[in-house]
């Protein structure tokens, strides 16, 4: 019974980070971009969560209304300025590690190297859960997994039942052909781009619900959310929801069978056989 | 091989190391130092909880200046915020007591950017280019072991704010202004199990759990590769408290749902974290929503202000520490321990520090700028060996700790004054030992 609870506590978190590799994997699979900057824009939503919150009483989870539109412009913006300058995908790599920095250190003068947690009177999802049976469902990563499929089955659809979306695919399957065939890649370019920014902010709002800040956090990101796009395929989205459970269940199992650390052991072995022997995920798209 | 093979591979490699780096170190930053100059305006009276000032042959009228780093930014950057007010506050009161060796005292103080990479190189700079007096320790284990060999080589005298890992202080001139006496791996788990002797058989198992980093994972499991070592693991069996659980996790850990899943599974009668900031909040929260709660709980090193956040989750919940303002013990000391909590805790609001009240960390910040002022007093010169000597034969008149000695056999781990505190109402209480207590110790709840 601990294991099974172990697996849905590590898999609902597991959801968490794969909210937080969409727009990632989305960005790098389609506009060949690796932007480390969407983990600059989920952590200063996650302040700004924290903010508005605090200050205003605010449920956190309203706050979106705010930190959304902003993270889409902020996204927009990062993508106009890669656009702009025509940086390549290795040199997004190191430009948008530089603009995480620039944010980590920025944020730390704002408010401080020291923990921020929501209160527990604006934030009572902090110690909730659903209960089936004798399995809880903790309510911050219930949360996080309900956004995270919401987010992936639009992604989806999008993707495969619009115009846009399909340009998307071609443009990123080959740029010079698409763009022959008249499709704008700026403007999609543009608006895929703050679309992942609008995914980073929900996924910003998700994390003080159910965990404390600290300007470091994404240094302790990154290594799981690139283990998730990796495993889950760049670029593909409902990969990347899999992923992040799959992830997430065996880290949970891992810990409760082993020890806790032993799980980072586990996960990047996994990744470093995906990259061996299934270097397109452990998901295959249609026609991937 | 690809370019996006190349570019997998380069990402992988990259996500590692700084997965890796971020669970080892727990710090972000970049390189570099920002300087600032404490200068002393003498603005407080109540003189004399330090060395008196005296006129010697070096009084020549320039300032001493003491040389130091602290985590002003970064990851340590709250904490070091308290160890500069409290340093600031020294120095003021200090120079409104004429200084030392009746010169004024002056705090070069530079930001290591809580990055371990930047201490010997600060330490370096303000001994061998800005020639600097004396010198006060960084805040941080591993920063105080970084600066160490430093202060070593050129031999000044370092008193250090925090480090309590005594086997591996080993230079003979640092002198701790926190101890936990020579075997803290010793001490504590003894210390936890006196207490809960007293609770009369309320508690009798225990689940362990311990961040995998140097102080914690020496308080649970001893040396490494030794395992008679005094340990947690090995002093609570020993005691009669059988551990039923014992799950270590690395620094950096996020998925707490699991660990409670486990600690529900193995309901013992206390849950003891020796874990860091907090770590101990996650796993409270975590069970919480398991809709569990432990009878009793301890944390080793949590951050105080959020724990108290908790409300009544965290009610009950037990720590260590050597210092805490609590009427009943403010009432029993010199007046000016009152006024130096009550200004620590006005300027700490005014400068938005999180956590205001003046406890453990602001006391060994305090008990280190004693010693370094007892010491030149006593060798009536900054000379590092004569302050060292100096120290070696007399010890210090500690404001908040009493009292202390410096055995270099023991790495000058003097007696610890240490005890236990449990958060009570919307404070934290030392309970433990009962001579020191300001309050009764509350047992299991349920």
């Amino acid at each position: 019974m601990i294991e099974l609870q172990a697996a849905v506590s590590g898999a609902l978190n597991g959801s968490l980070f794969a909210l937080m590799a969409l727009g990632l994997s989305l960005a790098w699979g389609f506009l060949k971009v690796i932007n480390l900057a969407h983990f600059a824009m989920i952590l200063t939503a996650g302040y700004l969560t924290f903010e508005l919150a605090t200050s205003t009483g605010l449920s956190p989870i309203a706050t979106i209304v705010a930190t959304v539109p902003l993270m889409f412009v902020v996204g927009a913006l990062i993508q106009l300025g890669y656009e702009r300058f025509g940086v390549s995908e290795l040199n997004s790599l190191l430009i948008s590690y530089g603009l995480l920095i620039i944010t980590v250190q920025v944020v730390t003068n704002i408010w401080t190297a020291d923990f921020q947690r929501l209160p527990t009177e604006i934030n009572p999802y902090a110690s909730e859960s659903v209960a089936v049976g004798s399995l809880r469902f903790p309510m911050p990563t219930l949360l996080a997994a309900g956004f995270a499929v919401i987010l992936v089955v639009t992604s989806a659809l999008v993707l495969e039942r619009t115009y846009a979306g399909r340009a998307l695919q071609a443009f990123g399957q080959d740029r010079e052909i698409a763009s022959a065939f008249g499709i704008d890649h700026r403007l999609l370019g543009v608006l895929l781009a703050g679309a992942a920014g609008a995914s980073a902010a929900i996924a910003g709002m998700l994390f003080p619900i159910g965990g404390t800040l600290t300007p470091d956090l994404p240094f302790e990101w990154i290594g799981q959310v690139f283990a998730i796009v990796i495993l889950g395929g760049i670029g593909n989205v409902t990969g990347t929801l899999y992923a992040g459970l799959l992830v997430g269940a065996i880290s949970g199992l891992v810990a409760v069978i082993w020890t806790p650390s032993t799980s980072p052991f586990v996960v990047f072995s996994l990744v470093v056989l995906a990259l061996v022997f299934r270097p397109k995920g452990l998901f295959p798209q249609k026609g991937g | 091989m690809s370019r996006r093979a190349s570019i997998l591979a380069l990402m992988t490699a990259m996500a590692l190391t700084i997965a890796a780096c971020a669970g080892d170190t727990g710090t972000t930053t970049t390189a570099g130092a920002e300087g600032t100059t404490t200068a002393a305006p003498g603005t407080t009276a109540s003189p004399d909880t330090t060395a008196a000032p005296s006129t010697t042959a070096e009084g020549s009228g320039d300032p001493i200046v003491v040389g130091g780093t602290l985590s002003l930014t970064g990851a340590f950057a709250a904490t070091g915020a308290i160890h500069k007010l409290a340093g600031d506050m020294f120095v003021e009161r200090l120079n409104a007591a004429g200084g030392l060796l009746g010169r004024e005292v002056e705090w070069n103080l530079l930001d290591d950017e809580s990055d371990t990479a930047n201490i010997a190189p600060l330490y370096e700079q303000l001994i061998s280019q800005d020639q600097v007096d004396l010198i006060m320790g960084p805040y941080a284990t591993p920063n105080i072991l970084a600066a160490m060999p430093v202060a070593e080589r050129y031999g000044y005298t370092l008193p250090q704010h925090t480090a309590v890992l005594a086997p591996l202080m080993t230079y003979a001139c640092q002198f701790p202004g926190w101890s936990i006496g020579p075997e803290p791996n010793s001490f504590i788990p003894n210390q936890i199990a006196d207490a809960l002797d007293s609770l009369d058989g309320a508690v009798s198992t225990v689940a362990l759990l311990t961040n995998e980093s140097g102080s914690t994972a020496f308080i649970s499991y001893g040396i490494a590769d030794d395992p008679e070592d005094p340990s947690t693991l090995n002093i609570l069996p020993e005691r009669g408290y059988e551990i039923v659980a014992d799950i270590p996790y690395p620094p950096g850990y996020e998925d707490w749902g699991s660990t409670a899943a486990q600690v529900r599974d193995a309901n013992a009668d206390l849950v003891l974290i020796n874990g860091l900031g907090v770590e101990a909040n996650s796993l409270i929260e975590a069970m919480q929503q398991l809709d569990y709660r432990p009878p009793l709980m301890f944390a080793l090193f949590p951050a105080p202000g959020p724990l108290l956040g908790l409300g009544d989750a965290a009610q009950g919940t037990l720590s260590v520490s050597i210092f805490e303002p609590n009427e009943p013990i403010l009432e029993q000391m010199d007046p000016e321990v009152r006024e130096i909590v009550e200004e620590f805790a006005e300027r700490a609001a005014a400068e938005e520090i999180p956590y205001t009240v003046f406890e453990t960390q602001a006391a060994a910040s305090w008990n280190a700028w004693e010693i370094l002022a007892q010491g030149v007093e006593g060798a009536g010169s900054t000379d590092g060996q004569g302050i060292c000597d100096s120290l070696h034969s007399t010890g210090a008149e500690l404001t908040f700790s009493g009292a202390v000695t410096f055995d270099p056999a023991v790495n000058n781990f003097w007696d610890t004054t240490e005890g236990l505190k449990q958060i009570q109402g919307t404070e934290w209480v030392m309970v433990w030992p009962e001579d020191i207590a300001a309050g009764t110790l509350a047992g299991p709840t349920g």
